[in-house]
């Protein structure tokens, strides 16, 4: 009897992704102890660019770097930038010192890979 | 066991100027390149690369530039060489580029890389030539490349023989 062919053996397929998530998403806020004026969105990202063209020059500025939102009274922002490019965004960001010769610091929040991770903050959860 | 390891790139100096010549010194080109990497790469990518960075070499005739820094760093080094764009020196600025020969990991495979290039570009030159007296002055000085052990050194192999190479 010829031995019937025997069907070939289902393909079982694993992909393991280190870090799949093409952007992450950081929620920033710029604290101005000296008061004065505050910036608008496109002065938001004038200073964040230029923070990363003083500290990782043209390459670290040409990196691309989204204001999502912005809230001019508590100077909060969310931004987005490409994975890659993550430490060279919060490593400017730590080391930014001055706004228009008036001292300035970043503090960042929360940071994921996930856009809707930042939408709640434990941190800040109220617990009656 | 575990050394600092250095990269050896080997550049030659590219300039239409006659005259930039005179101004390739170590310091000049030392500073125009760290000035360009501090332009493309900022204060994180001139202090990475300044760690052990220096001009080892400099040939003013032929217009070769050896450099050394750092293994974690000379693909800083390397991106920032084409945004060198003049060359600066006793207040004389002359436009000019730098091109990339060879990356090595020792000075003695940037030496047996550059006696290989130097050997095609003297054949080269030799072909483009076109009138006869330039044939013969290369012919001559191609002839006369000898160490000699008596007097000083009238010729090593990978230094050229003086003329200019435009």
């Amino acid at each position: 009897m010829a031995a019937r062919a025997e069907p070939p053996p289902a393909a079982f397929e694993r992909r393991v992704l280190r870090s799949a998530a093409r952007h992450h998403y950081l929620r920033v806020r710029l604290e101005l102890p000296d008061g004065g004026a505050r910036p608008n969105a496109a002065q938001f990202k004038q200073l964040v660019v230029s923070a990363l063209r003083e500290l990782h020059g043209e390459v670290g500025a040409a990196l691309p770097v989204d204001v999502l939102t912005y809230e001019e009274k508590t100077l909060s922002a969310i931004l987005r930038v490409i994975s890659s490019g993550l430490v060279k965004l919060w490593s400017a960001l730590t080391l930014l010192g001055f706004y228009q010769n008036r001292r300035c610091a970043f503090r960042v929040l929360q940071t994921s890979p996930f856009l809707l991770a930042l939408s709640g903050n434990s941190r800040e959860l109220v617990l009656d | 066991m575990v050394r600092f390891k250095n990269r050896y790139v080997l550049c030659e100096v590219l300039s239409d100027d006659p005259r930039c010549r005179q101004c390739i010194e170590d310091r000049a080109v030392g500073l125009a390149v760290r000035d360009a990497i501090g332009r493309v790469h900022g204060d994180y990518g001139l202090a990475c690369c300044s760690i052990s960075f220096t001009v080892k070499y400099l040939n003013a005739y032929t217009g070769t530039v050896l450099l050394r820094c750092r293994k974690d760093s000379y693909r800083l080094l390397c991106s920032a060489l084409p945004f060198v764009r003049y060359l600066e020196s006793r207040a004389q600025r002359y436009p000019c580029a730098l091109n990339t020969l060879h990356v090595g990991g020792t000075i003695r495979t940037c030496q047996k890389f550059l006696i290989q290039y130097n050997r095609r570009q003297l054949l080269m030159l030799l072909q483009n030539c076109t009138n006869e007296e330039e044939r013969q002055c290369i012919r001559k000085s191609l002839l006369s490349c000898s160490l000699t052990e008596e007097q000083s050194q009238s010729g090593d192999e990978e230094d050229d023989d003086g003329t200019e190479t435009d």
